[in-house]
């Protein structure tokens, strides 16, 4: 064979030639001087740079550095799927129990008569609307809280279908109850936007409870391209912040009234 | 009982941060020496291991279980190596001037044969490596430290086969220039 290259000898060097080709390099190898000489110069300076020492890193590095590492990494997330799972069943409670409220403070001949000497108290704890809507916020709080994990939780599943989808439809058909529930009140105490932004979500979370056991591409597709076009998650968001803001607004007017 | 890797990494693809922190102890020292080797310098090193990690960390999901874990996170340490490089550009070139200057055969420093014999080869070869593109040195370290075939190289890099063979080829003809007077040294001795 003709000499071979350099760019022949570095490949036959770290064994990337053919078996063929490897066979007549190192033919020619040990017939020709010049490129013995070349093939072994490559090979000790190739030997030098094994022999090159790095510094090792100081006891403790790994700890150090999962530390760092650790202050950069997402937070876990407040709860396991587990137990914001279980606060479903326990919001659709509150929602009953409001509904039941907000229904006898509307009902006619079945407002609670005060006492005289109750009175003042009486007259600020139970303003009707008042004390629906600080419930109402209340309960809504953990609903949308419960709602954006869900919807969270669905934007960073992955698409191989690896995960089930049990928990989130379940938790989807809960939401939709209790959010009926929650709407229904805020639109008797004059809550619209409140009602009208529970009216957007119900189709997405009948959707999630409605999807396939497993998780699939298609659906999952589907259902962001859903959350994300009706901005869903920026909403409860936002409504979640108002709702926290209008609940620390009611607690210090009832402080100052007290 | 340690966990392996491979169910540490199913561990920590459940959000479980306690098994993410059995690999990074695990690995973090192999990805030192080479994020060391990629930017030639301990602090940069440090940085390009964090990096790592938190990339991989983000990346976990995409990991599929029957591939090797540290072959995944030499990966992606590499990757990382090079953006922490190309982020700094203007370091970079002010620093390969000099080495080139400095491993010029006309060089009048200190004699090579006190250099070889008093222990200096690993800074001699780190210069010479900092002389490399980004691409090569990448290309190089996988080949020649981590025993990388082309074609991982390639999946590794996005490059083509042409091109990663190349970039080894040339990498490996700098450094024999970069090292001759070192070799010389050592023939004559």
């Amino acid at each position: 064979m003709s000499h071979p290259t350099d760019d022949d000898l570095i490949l036959h060097f770290y064994g990337e030639l053919p078996p063929g080709e490897a066979a007549q390099v190192d033919g020619h190898l040990r017939a020709c001087a010049s490129c013995h000489d070349a093939w072994s110069e490559l090979g000790e300076t190739l030997k030098l740079v094994d022999a090159a020492a790095i510094p090792e890193p100081p006891d403790g590095f790994e700890r150090v550095m999962w530390a760092k590492v650790q202050q950069t990494l997402p937070a876990p997330r407040r709860g396991s799927f587990w137990n914001w799972r279980q606060l479903v069943p326990i919001a659709s409670l509150a929602a009953v129990v409001l509904a039941a409220v907000t229904l006898s403070y509307r009902a006619p001949g079945k407002a609670p008569a005060a006492r005289p000497e109750m009175a003042p108290m009486v007259k600020t704890v139970a303003d009707p609307n008042r004390t629906s809507e600080r419930v109402l916020l209340t309960a809504l709080d953990g609903h949308f809280e419960q709602t954006e994990l869900l919807l969270t939780e669905l934007l960073n599943a992955p698409e191989d279908g690896a995960a089930g989808f049990d928990y989130e439809r379940a938790t989807a058909d809960d939401l939709v109850a209790s959010g009926r529930l929650y709407r229904m009140t805020a639109e008797q105490i004059g809550k619209q936007h409140l009602a009208a932004i529970l009216e957007d979500l119900e189709p997405v979370l009948m959707e999630i409870a409605r999807s396939p056991e497993k998780s699939n591409r298609n659906a999952l597709k589907s259902l962001r391209s859903q959350i994300g076009d009706d901005d869903l998650l920026f909403k409860v968001r936002a409504v979640t912040n108002e709702i926290r803001e209008r609940q620390q607004e009611m607690i210090t007017t009832h402080e100052g009234s007290l | 009982m340690q966990l392996d890797d491979a169910a540490a990494v199913a561990q920590a693809k459940g959000g479980d941060q306690e098994a993410f922190r059995v690999l990074v102890e695990r690995h973090s020292r192999s990805i030192y020496r080479l994020a060391y080797r990629m930017t030639g310098k301990p602090e940069d090193a440090e940085d390009v291991v964090q990096e790592t990690f938190v990339r991989a960390y983000k990346q976990l999901v995409r990991f599929e279980a029957r591939s090797n874990f540290a072959t995944w996170l030499y990966r992606i340490g590499f990757n990382c190596s090079i953006d922490y490089m190309r982020a700094r550009p203007h370091r970079e070139s002010a620093e390969a001037h000099d080495t080139l200057e400095r491993l010029s055969p006309g060089d009048s420093g200190p004699s090579m044969d006190d250099r070889v014999f008093a222990g200096q080869i690993g800074e001699k070869v780190q210069d010479a490596l900092k002389d490399l593109s980004p691409q090569e040195r990448a290309a190089f370290l996988m080949r020649h430290y981590h025993g990388c075939s082309i074609e991982e190289i390639c999946e590794a890099l996005g490059l083509k086969s042409n091109a990663a063979k190349h970039s080894i080829f040339r990498a490996v003809k700098k450094m024999r220039v970069a090292l001759r007077p070192l070799m010389n040294a050592r023939v004559e001795s």
